[in-house]
């Protein structure tokens, strides 16, 4: 028997059972965080509704236009939260009881909340939605992957593949690899002095947006692409170059074509990480409120993200369920994004 | 025997260092010659030397010329692509392509276009495979991924795909040091058959098949050259010590 046996395996139990409990700590924080949020959000998704006929006008959003051939109108935010929560807000005590009496006539309830998807911003919490929010997203990360994918799969390739190993290529790549970790907030900055005050692109718009998370993506999908591009065997390409291949074939024959799941899964999670991005877009001015959906890439134009940080700012409660709903959608968004990686790389893999 | 490949006063640098010193050789057509000795001698360095495999490590350096048929293939005129649709080359690992057998086969041919119809690359296909031994193996599953072959089936799928395109000489490095005695044997008698058509070269650590499948023998050492000559003639009665204590396993 080796005296130091028994502690060795001693070790490696203490060892898995330490790693085991960090992971249940990760797992508690990321349950509660989801949780809370889909606690907090779920309301959203739902609006409380008043019969029209009743006619007390003083329950009723006075900015929304409502026509009376409508049986079910939407109820402002005090007494929508009242309804679902029984969080009494400014009402009155006599108000209070008027709607307990609607609840009896069943004159008043509660049904599914389209307008959240539908509807753009608004300063009205229980007239404000995503959908001008969720195209701004899509237009800024369209943007982003015109610009982003083919600047860096680009110069991946040329890195990698073209470029002499130098002292001039050493000193770009180790800047591109620091580049990867630059804080996010100093792209917004570079995007605020080059696109806005030198390039003179209108403000708020996807364009500038979608030009300054291209310029965050761009080296993180440089490292990706380079370390996929990296990872195909040589005696793959020693086998193209061995028949008689030009550089050029070995590359698109064989080298892109074994790369392509890792290359299109370090895009697709930039990408990820572009549409959860809030700091440089603030930085752009991205932050006006923006009542309507964008048409055009040059319009002004507010994204998801965005739309969460001014509501999370807002003072009125009903923002408060607002946010939490938007932050499921954004983080339904960025599963299917997710999804989208995995399946690809799930799908080439051979 | 006319010399297909004269290799004269051949030098090579990675860098600073030195892989091969003085190297003169020449390779008769139709005939195949094994280089052997230990690990680190350069006899892979001078096989990639004959193709022009070196030239993509960075840092090389060469002095010297390798003649194919009187002309260096070093010289600046030599396109390397039309080189090595001369000199065809067969790895250590088997290394197909991800792709159907078929597609690993008409690769070559694809690339320089060598064909007209289909019926002719179809031909070129199943004259290869035949040609590796190959075709009673695969000829029902042609559209299957070559990945999924055995690895002795896909060395010579590898030799199939490397005379798909014709070449004139084929070099093997080590071409069976990842295939077990059977597939072996197969790929071996393979060699002796190719012989009839092309000039081969075969890096092997594998003293007996050197003497089975070669004519010319070629022994290195630290880089050097020792000896070379008729297989028989080189492990029965060996001129220098060197090559005689490793033939006779006393180092390597």
């Amino acid at each position: 028997m080796i005296p130091s046996l028994k502690m060795r395996h001693l070790k490696e139990r203490w060892f898995k059972r330490a790693g085991l409990i960090s992971l249940c700590f990760a797992l508690l924080f990321l349950g509660c965080v989801l949780a809370d949020i889909i606690y907090k959000g779920y309301p959203a998704f739902f609006r409380t509704e008043i019969a029209s006929n009743v006619g007390y006008s003083l329950f009723l959003n006075p900015h929304a236009s409502y026509h009376t051939e409508k049986p079910w109108v939407v109820a402002s935010d005090d007494v929508d939260l009242y309804f679902k929560s029984g969080h009494k807000g400014k009402l009155t005590p006599k108000q209070i009881q008027m709607i307990k009496e609607l609840e009896r006539q069943n004159q008043i309830r509660l049904s599914f909340n389209t307008n959240f998807f539908l509807a753009s911003d608004s300063r009205e919490p229980e007239l404000a939605g995503i959908w001008g929010g969720i195209i701004g997203s899509f237009l800024t990360l369209l943007i982003t992957f015109i610009t982003a994918f083919p600047l860096g799969v680009g110069t991946a390739l040329y890195l990698e593949e073209f470029a002499p190993r130098n002292r001039l290529t050493h000193w770009v790549e180790a800047n591109i690899n620091n580049l990867a970790a630059v804080p996010s907030i100093l792209f917004g900055l570079l995007g605020l002095v080059f696109f806005i005050h030198f390039m003179g692109l209108p403000r708020p718009s996807a364009l500038v947006g979608g030009l300054t998370l291209g310029l965050m993506s761009l080296p993180v999908i440089v490292v990706t692409t380079r370390v996929a591009l990296s990872s195909v065997q040589q005696t793959l390409k020693e086998a193209a170059l061995g028949l008689g291949a030009t550089h050029l074939q070995v590359l698109f024959h064989h080298v892109i074509p074994a790369a392509l799941p890792g290359i299109m899964t370090g895009v697709i999670l930039s990408l990820a990480r572009a549409l959860g991005e809030t700091a440089p877009l603030l930085m752009i001015g991205m932050v006006a409120f923006i009542a309507t959906p964008p048409s055009g890439i040059l319009d002004p134009t507010t994204v998801l993200p965005v739309q969460i940080f001014n509501w999370s700012r807002s003072p009125e409660l009903g923002f408060v369920e607002n946010t939490s709903g938007a932050i499921l959608i954004l983080l339904v968004m960025l599963m299917l994004l997710n999804c989208i990686a995995v399946f690809i790389r799930k799908r080439f893999e051979t | 025997m006319a010399p297909k490949i004269n290799i004269k006063q051949l030098n090579l640098f990675y860098g600073d260092k030195q892989a091969l010193f003085n190297v003169s050789l020449t390779l008769p057509a139709f005939q195949t010659t094994a280089l052997i000795g230990p690990s680190g001698c350069g006899k892979s360095s001078f096989l990639r030397c004959l193709n022009r495999m070196n030239d993509i490590i960075p840092n090389i350096h060469l002095e010297g010329q390798v003649l194919l048929e009187g002309q260096d293939i070093y010289a600046p005129s030599v396109d390397v692509v039309a080189l090595r649709t001369r000199v065809g080359m067969v790895f250590q690992k088997p290394n197909p392509f991800p792709r159907s057998i078929y597609e690993n086969v008409a690769y070559g041919p694809r690339i320089h276009s060598l064909f007209k119809t289909k019926a002719q690359l179809d031909n070129i296909v199943e004259n290869s495979l035949i040609r590796a031994g190959l075709w009673g193996e695969v000829k029902d599953r042609l559209s299957q991924p070559a990945t999924r072959l055995s690895g002795g089936q896909q060395q010579r799928l590898c030799i199939a795909r490397a005379i798909a395109v014709n070449p004139e000489v084929i070099l093997m490095d080590e071409p069976c040091s990842a295939l077990d005695p059977i597939a072996t044997a197969k790929v071996e008698e393979l060699i002796d058959e190719l012989r009839e058509k092309f000039t081969i070269v075969i890096v092997t650590h594998n003293l007996q098949q050197a003497a089975r499948v070669s004519q010319q023998t070629a022994f290195f050492h630290s880089g050097y050259l020792v000896e070379a000559g008729e297989t028989g003639a080189l492990f029965t009665m060996p001129e220098d010590e060197r090559t005689q204590g490793y033939i006779t396993g006393r180092y390597g």
